[in-house]
């Protein structure tokens, strides 16, 4: 599982790395625009461990705001699966504010909570929430009316045990939607970073472009897709052995 | 558990929302005393939508539903899934009430479930799983149990032993048989609820079955009688 994603990454990399050097040559740019191999080299023994170290901050705060929004479309989702008003308002609000592009809110979220923590991690959390709370209402909502009757004609069933029929029933779903969103909540703290957090390898790589130093961005390119794709299989592997557990339990 | 539980369907006239089609129109119907009673019909016609009623579950019809002496009504069909997380005999111990915890072991010998009853559901041939379906129901509390192609699936000699062991053991609680199996139905119910279809009139025709069971003889040329009775009324 490791070795694939790490392959996948490093095909993709080299690909884009191989398309800009052809550019590079064949349109005859020079050095400032697309730096050459060896500046590229140069520029990662200078800043590897400064970029991994911001990689791996930006990386905390992401798989810190990743849980907090699975937590958090757990419950609402809980909530939305009912039939009653509150149901409905929540998923109907859900569906209504998950189209509208939470970038475009993040400058209002900086002015009020700053640059710091909070601000980054209640972007990459609301980034990776709706695409997570929509799942978890529609998987929620929709009944396993096969096993549920049961429940339901001898007066057993609660909602506790109804959420945890449908969760179970669609395990394979809710890993695949938490692994997906996992990529988002990378992408939403760079984004949160890029735009005005002063800390994380969204922060450098603003800096960079400032600096109009593609070697630098190409660097963190590299780290933010190692990191990503590790993130990505620890939480594959965390899935397959949820799904092991509840299988053999 | 009474002699005198009825269930009456006086006039019943059905629906479905946005279509102009009548399931049923001024339709009766009436299952007296316990043992087994039969809805016998075609595949669509409404045996599914009547038990549905009997039940409470759908309740935007015309017409009465009346019960003396059945307090709950189950039904159950053969789709029905335990949950993927227990074996058949966890889940058996957890969902039966504390006063029938004794008859899981009798129910489960009977009905042939012994060798997999630590199994999975999953892991179950549908015949297997239609009755560990219908066991957990049994185990339950009811004064009648619908039973909707409950014992599909399953071989004919262990069908056999499953009903007369529910005859026997059961024999105070009214069954409501709903299959498209003609000859279990003329042998082992008592009572069958024949429905013709829409556009026949009468809509439904009540016809007497062999209602074998433990200790009675079962006479072939009636028993072919009542068989040749049903068909006809189709």
């Amino acid at each position: 599982m490791l070795s694939r994603r790490i392959y996948q990454f490093f095909i993709i990399y080299f690909i884009g790395i191989t398309i800009l050097f052809l550019i590079k040559y064949v349109l005859n740019l020079s050095d400032y625009v697309i730096p050459s191999p060896l500046e590229i080299w140069q520029t990662g023994q200078n800043v590897f461990v400064r970029y991994l170290f911001n990689v791996m901050d930006t990386l905390s705060i992401a798989i810190l705001g990743h849980m907090l929004s699975i937590c958090l479309a757990t419950v609402v989702g809980i909530i939305g699966r009912l039939t009653i008003w509150v149901g409905s308002f929540i998923r109907v609000a859900a569906y209504n504010i998950q189209a509208y592009p939470i970038v475009a809110v993040a400058p209002i979220i900086f002015i009020l909570l700053g640059d710091g923590l909070s601000s980054r991690l209640l972007i990459t959390a609301m980034i990776c929430y709706f695409p997570l709370l929509l799942s978890f209402i529609g998987i929620l909502s929709e009944p396993v009316q096969e096993i549920e009757h049961f429940y339901e004609a001898t007066l057993r069933m609660n909602w506790r045990l109804q959420v945890k029929i449908r969760a179970f029933e669609n395990i394979s779903k809710i890993t695949t939607v938490i692994v997906g969103s996992g990529t988002l909540a990378i992408v939403g703290t760079i984004v949160s970073e890029f735009i005005a957090a002063n800390a994380g390898i969204g922060h450098s790589i603003r800096i960079a472009l400032y600096q109009s130093d593609l070697a630098k961005i190409l660097i963190a390119l590299f780290l933010i897709g190692i990191c990503t794709s590790l993130y990505l299989v620890c939480l594959e592997w965390l899935g397959l052995e949820v799904q092991k557990r509840l299988q053999s339990t | 558990m009474s002699k005198n539980m009825l269930l009456e369907c006086k006039d019943i006239s059905f629906k479905y929302p946005g279509s102009n089609t009548e399931v049923f129109k001024d339709m009766g119907y009436r299952i007296s005393g316990p043992g087994f009673h039969a809805l016998f019909g075609p595949s669509g016609v409404g045996k599914t939508t009547l038990a549905k009623m009997m039940t409470g579950d759908l309740k935007n019809f015309g017409g009465e539903i009346s019960k003396t002496d059945i307090g709950r009504v189950l039904y159950t069909y053969n789709l029905e899934r335990i949950p993927g997380w227990t074996t058949v005999r966890e889940h058996l111990a957890a969902t039966t009430p504390e006063s029938h915890q004794h008859k899981i072991d009798d129910l489960v010998a009977a009905f042939g479930m012994q060798p997999y009853i630590t199994s999975r559901f999953s892991k179950l041939s549908l015949g297997q799983q239609n009755r560990t379906n219908l066991a957990r129901y049994l185990l339950q509390e009811f004064d009648l149990l619908i039973m909707d192609e409950s014992l599909a699936n399953v071989d004919e000699v262990t069908k056999e032993n499953i009903i007369l062991k529910m005859k026997t053991a059961f024999s105070d609680r009214c069954f409501l048989y709903i299959s498209h199996n003609v000859a279990e139905v003329a042998k082992f119910c008592k009572q069958i609820l024949v429905l013709r279809g829409r556009h026949k009139t009468p809509q439904t025709l009540s016809l007497l079955g062999q209602d074998y069971s433990n200790g009675k003889d079962l006479d072939k040329k009636e028993l072919e009688q009542t068989m040749l009775e049903i068909v006809n009324a189709f």
